[in-house]
């Protein structure tokens, strides 16, 4: 039922093939195959344990993989290689605990990578960052420190330091999971906006409002595999996974 | 190359006739450490206004070397007309100097204990002097035997400043072998590895006696 | 010899104290950080022997070492000014206290932290000079304050290898005549002047440091 994975097309973002990982003796991921063509938004879903996080997590390899091959940007990724850093710079995280740096202002947050990795000039790296924030509608609170904001305003801070890097694609690990119901919205709000653009986008989310209106496909993984995907219209409609219908029923409730 | 290992070895058995006198002073330091700084503690806690004196004092007592609280007492007590032996006086002197710090051990360890718990005993009725010794206490003394072990620790390493007052303990009997031999290197040498012997055995002992006593939370 | 008297005369031994307290720092803060990352990062055989090298300078008796150091190098050719094996000896034994709150301050430090520098493409070493280390330094402050404390009431013991700080010339006063209460409580004096602010700063610290820390 996986879609044909085309290693060698020109046009995927990310290509896994029989990917699998273990943590000691337990393996979190069983044979993994999916291509996610350039400008595709795939959002991932599932029940807790299930390994999303890992699944997107190999995606820039802060877990690595060990079988299978896993190519990003037309780039193949392995344990130990070399010049990761470097293709990191491509791939914008946000993480569902933001992990913003509180020594940091948010003007400072986004351009630490711009200087340090990318190498731009302060004044330059610090316009890019402006205009990030202005896209996450923040720009007014660049001089202050990420724990003076509040959960919503500090996950969109963690998108503008992600979009400040120019990605070619971005991964969500569960953005919302985190936040109070009234600061949802306004991250989401973020988020269509950036598929509006045209980014690619990997989203590991429960929310399913997001998963119809922006995904055009829809992920669904139990117990490390992937056991259903589909266009979003069909998936709500009529999922064929029984497990998909049970996780669709308890989500719906 | 001026060192001689042979000398070194052959001096052992007369630098080690202190080590009586360094466990001695150890205990003797200790015990009166912690009674002391559970005194200062309880004396804190006892009333607001006695509290900023009794900080104070703690403050004081932190901000001033042992060395210096020790050679005070030593010179300062036969002046008024206490005369005590020296190793007694150097123990009280180490005493007093720890006991800043334990203060702040019962400090953190009855503040660990839950509030709940003192309300919990004035609600039943029990006195200031029964609620300390029968709730709070107990609970305490699981707090603090961590941070009381790192201290027992630091306190024998602290005994040989007792040598200045010419106590002889490990470190005055190693200077005695040097002013009797002429020779320095070998018997400071012999008691550098000495204490750092004591300190790596007392470590391992205590972290063995307090997982025996289930005190210590699985650390890393 | 009035009280005041001699507490200007104690004072001549200031310098040596300073410099001594000073260099001790230059000596501690260097080594702290050094041994507290290896030992944070290493594995194998380098990480045993930075643990070596740390429990030497932590576990040993620093007024033992003092006296080892200052007899025993000359002995192995080794020729080293008093300030130097008295600074050398102090700073590398607070070092060794002070490598631990940073190992410690490195694994409390939230992982999300590395991860987000390492998914914006830092290098290691780069996540680590900038986010790691800022954020373990800032949580160390208050324990630093209070190993700067002890390192300057350290600083007495180089008496006992005669340099000529305030306590040694206490000991040199003692000897013009006798008064020791004036005498010992002029120096307790002169160390309480020296320490009792950074102990009151170091307090306000802590307080606010935990007060941050709950919210
Ligand atoms: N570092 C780890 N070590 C061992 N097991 C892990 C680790 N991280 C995750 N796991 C396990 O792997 C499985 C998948 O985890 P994860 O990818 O976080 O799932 P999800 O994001 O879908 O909730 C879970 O059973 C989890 O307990
Ligand atoms: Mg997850």
């Amino acid at each position: 039922m996986a879609l044909q994975t085309n290693s060698c097309s020109g046009n995927a973002a990310v290509t896994m093939e029989q990917l699998c990982k273990w943590y000691g003796s337990f393996q979190v991921l069983h044979n993994v195959d999916l291509s996610v063509a350039v400008g595709e938004r795939i959002v991932v879903c599932g029940p807790s344990g299930s390994g999303k996080s890992t699944l997107v997590r190999c995606i820039n390899q802060l877990e690595t993989h060990e079988k299978g091959r896993l190519i990003v940007n037309g780039v193949e990724l392995y344990k130990g290689m070399k010049g990761l850093a470097e293709l990191r710079r491509d791939v914008g995280m946000v993480f569902q605990q933001f992990n913003l740096f509180p020594h940091l202002t948010v003007l400072d947050n986004c351009t630490l990578a711009l200087v340090r990795a990318r190498k731009l000039a302060r004044d330059q790296a610090e316009e890019i960052a402006m205009e990030n924030l202005k896209k996450v509608r923040i720009p007014e609170q660049a001089h202050k420190f990420p724990t003076q904001l509040s959960g919503g305003q500090q996950q969109r801070v963690a998108i503008a330091r992600a979009l400040c890097m120019k990605p070619k694609l971005m991964l969500f690990d569960e953005p919302t999971s985190a936040l109070d119901p009234e600061m949802i919205k306004e991250v989401l709000d973020v988020m269509t906006e950036l598929a509006r653009d045209g980014m690619t986008m990997i989203c590991v989310t429960h929310e399913m409002g997001f998963a119809r209106e922006v995904a055009d496909r829809i992920i669904f993984m139990d117990s490390g595999r992937i056991i259903e995907q589909a266009a979003p219209s069909k998936f709500f409609k009529n999922p064929e996974h029984p497990r998909a219908q049970q996780f669709l029923g308890q989500m719906l409730h | 190359m001026n060192f001689n290992f042979s000398f070194a070895i052959e001096i052992v058995p007369r630098v080690l006739e202190g080590i009586g006198n360094t466990v001695m002073i150890a205990i003797i330091s200790f015990i009166g450490a912690a009674a002391l700084g559970l005194f200062w503690e309880l004396l804190r806690r006892s009333h607001a206004t006695v509290r900023p004196v009794v900080q104070f004092v703690i403050d004081a007592i932190r901000s001033t070397p042992a060395l210096v609280q020790i050679y005070f007492l030593f010179f300062v007590l036969p002046y008024y007309g206490v005369t005590l032996p020296a190793l007694l006086v150097g123990s009280f002197g180490l005493s007093f100097y720890y006991s800043g710090y334990m203060s702040e051990v019962f400090k953190a360890g009855i503040d660990a204990v839950p509030a709940g718990q003192s309300e919990a005993a004035q609600s039943l009725g029990l006195s200031w002097a029964d609620m300390i010794r029968f709730v709070i206490l107990p609970q305490m003394l699981r707090n603090v035997a961590a941070p009381l072990g790192a201290y027992s620790i630091s306190i024998l390493k602290s005994t040989p400043l007792l040598a200045v007052i010419s106590v002889p303990e490990l470190l005055g009997s190693a200077l005695d072998v040097a002013s009797d031999t002429y020779r320095y290197a070998e018997p400071m040498f012999d008691v550098g590895v000495l204490f750092l012997a004591m300190s790596l055995v007392a470590v391992a002992g205590i972290t063995q006696l307090e997982r025996r006593l289930g005190l210590t939370a699985p650390s890393h | 010899m009035s009280f005041f008297a001699i507490l200007r005369s104690i004072y001549e031994g200031f310098g040596i104290t300073a410099a001594v307290a000073t260099l001790g720092l230059l000596f501690a803060i260097p080594f702290a950080v050094i041994a507290g990352v290896l030992q944070h990062f290493a594995t194998g055989p380098l990480r045993w022997i930075v643990t070596a090298v740390i429990e030497f300078w932590r576990s040993s008796s620093v007024i033992v070492l003092l006296y080892a150091f200052y007899y025993t190098l000359p002995a192995f050719g080794i020729f080293l000014s008093g300030i130097t094996v008295g600074a050398m000896v102090l700073g590398f034994n607070i070092g060794g206290y002070g490598s631990q709150s940073v190992r410690a301050a490195l694994q409390s430090l939230n992982k999300g932290q590395r991860e987000a520098g390492l998914a914006l493409g830092l290098s290691r070493f780069d996540v680590l000079r900038l986010i790691e280390l800022p954020q373990a330094i800032t949580a160390m402050f208050p324990t630093f304050i209070n190993q700067a404390i002890q390192l300057i009431k350290g600083t007495t013991l180089v008496s006992l290898i005669a340099l000529t700080d305030m306590t040694f010339r206490a000991k040199q006063i003692s000897e013009l005549g006798y008064n020791p209460v004036g005498i010992y409580s002029a120096l307790a004096l002169s160390y309480l002047i020296l320490c009792y602010p950074v102990t009151i700063f170091g307090r306000h610290v802590e307080r606010r440091f935990a007060t941050r820390k709950a919210r």
